[in-house]
């Protein structure tokens, strides 16, 4: 009989305590305690920090990657991801809706609901998408996979991250060029103005749906979709059981659907103690702010005080509710990635990997900041926010990643 | 045929794992080591499409190991 490989591990008694599990649950007191320590500090950043720690368990465990979902479609005809994504859209409309309702019962007169990821549908905001949805494919992930990426060890992630933030940079730097040509005066379509919120709900609820079959029918052409079985547990005792829930938690990758549900929940949540779940607005203020140090600062960016969603800017606290929100999903899918032992400092042999991901990073850094947000702020949590611009970015960014996938195509 | 797709970033892996199924002669097995989480449900995906049987194991930690073989059992009817 072969003898099983030799596994490392930290003894303890009879038992073997694998290094990641050991490194997993310090990262876990970690973040307890830092979620504590800004609970003290405002109960509000308390939610943040956690709902943060939440995306990033949410994401990693469920390979919840935007710009999979969107390149899969083309690519293999796969819509795995794409479902959770929907699933996830779904999840939060409803309850958007009726936080919204709260905040403001009647839509008809004018203003947008506090936080509504509502914002002009303009050029901008088309052609943000399309570098976005292109920059995605090329460097292997959008702004938020590439942070939860980061904190599984992939070093192409931290050079996209860089890219991101220096795009952002640039963005600003043209701000108030695109602000004076096209987002200024530029429509803003809020489906309850014209629908009431029960009518937005709905309408958004059916194009989800709609959405939903023609992934159906986009897989069902390339050869069926991906079986996410839950893997059966035949065990009858208790202790078994338990360590087999265990596993399936920790251990091995969750459905989509299960990730596409809990993003949402995490995403209603967030809206509910303070602002729905976004990204590069606080980037934005990473950039500029470092920009300012050594002198690039953009200047005034005109409009911005005006606009919803991820708006470039600088100024603020440290602390953040953004700031919570980014590091949460580092840490969160770095504690992830170690308790299911997946952590693993990943460094291609290609050289030409770290360029592509710098300058994807740097094309959705660009496409976000003059888009107001990335594949969540201006997607996935404008849908929800019955904003008509969450559907056209979206547009945008599957146009994006096809034309992003006709370049990487081209390189081996 | 053996392809060793550490290291490299979404997509990749599962593009080359695809090229390697096309050039894969007759009666040969493909094996493939990723460290790449999704890839291991997305090879499972193309092989079921594309007629192949899949086992995949931890190689180590955040590495799998997998083993592609065309499945046997396409008949030729009359």
């Amino acid at each position: 009989m072969a003898t099983p490989p030799a596994r490392p591990g930290i003894s303890l008694g009879r038992h073997t305590v694998h290094p990641q599990t050991v490194a997993g649950l310090l990262v876990l007191l970690a973040a307890a305690a830092l979620t504590m320590a800004s609970s003290r500090r405002d109960p509000e950043f308390g939610v943040f920090a956690a709902v943060g720690l939440g995306f990033g368990i949410v994401l990693q465990r469920s390979r919840f990657c935007f710009n999979a979902a969107f390149r899969d479609l083309f690519q293999f005809r796969s819509g795995r991801t794409m479902k959770g994504v929907i699933v996830g859209m779904a999840v939060a409309t409803p309850g958007f809706g009726l936080h919204m309702f709260n905040l403001l019962p009647n839509p008809s007169l004018g203003p947008l609901a506090p936080e509504a990821h509502a914002t002009p549908i303009s050029l901008a905001l088309v052609l943000g998408g399309l570098l976005f949805g292109t920059g995605m494919v090329i460097a292997g992930g959008c702004v938020s996979g590439s942070i939860y990426r980061m904190g599984e060890g992939y070093l192409t992630s931290w050079v996209s991250f860089g890219g991101i933030l220096g795009g952002l940079l640039v963005a600003a730097r043209t701000w108030n060029w695109w602000w004076e040509h096209f987002i200024r005066g530029a429509p803003v379509v809020w489906l309850p103005r014209s629908l009431g919120y029960g009518g937005a709900v709905t309408l958004t609820l059916a194009g989800l749906g709609a959405a939903y079959l023609l992934v159906l029918w986009i897989e069902s052409r390339g050869g069926g979709g991906l079986q996410e079985a839950v893997s059966p547990d035949p065990a009858v005792a208790f202790a078994p059981r338990v360590r087999g829930l265990a596993r399936a938690v920790f251990r091995q990758g969750w459905p989509a659907a299960a990730g596409g549900t809990a993003a949402g929940l995490l995403n209603l949540l967030s809206y509910e103690a303070h602002m729905p779940w976004r990204v590069v607005g606080e980037l934005s203020r990473w950039s500029i702010g470092g920009a300012t140090l050594v002198g690039l600062a953009p200047g005034p960016l005109r409009g911005t005080e005006d606009l919803a969603a991820c708006t470039l800017g600088a100024g603020g606290g440290v602390l953040t509710h953004g700031l919570l929100l980014n590091a949460g999903l580092f840490f969160g899918s770095l504690l992830a990635a170690l308790l299911a032992h997946e952590f693993k400092l990943r460094l291609p042999r290609k050289r030409v990997r770290y360029i592509q991901a710098l300058g994807g990073g740097l094309l959705m850094g660009y496409g976000g900041g003059i888009a107001l947000g990335c594949t969540v702020g201006a997607f996935f949590s404008a849908i929800p926010s019955l904003a008509v611009n969450g559907w056209i970015f979206g547009l945008a960014l599957a146009a994006g990643a096809y034309i992003g996938l006709r370049v990487i195509e081209r390189i081996p | 045929m053996f392809v060793d797709a550490r290291g490299e970033p979404c997509p990749y892996p599962m593009k080359q794992v695809m090229e390697a199924m096309d050039r894969l002669p007759e009666g040969e097995e493909l094996e493939v080591l990723v460290d790449h989480p999704p890839a291991v449900d997305m090879i499972r995906l193309l092989a079921t499409r594309r007629g192949f049987l899949m086992e995949a194991e931890p190689a180590d930690s955040a590495e799998w190991r997998i083993r592609l073989r065309r499945a046997a059992s396409r008949e030729v009817k009359p």
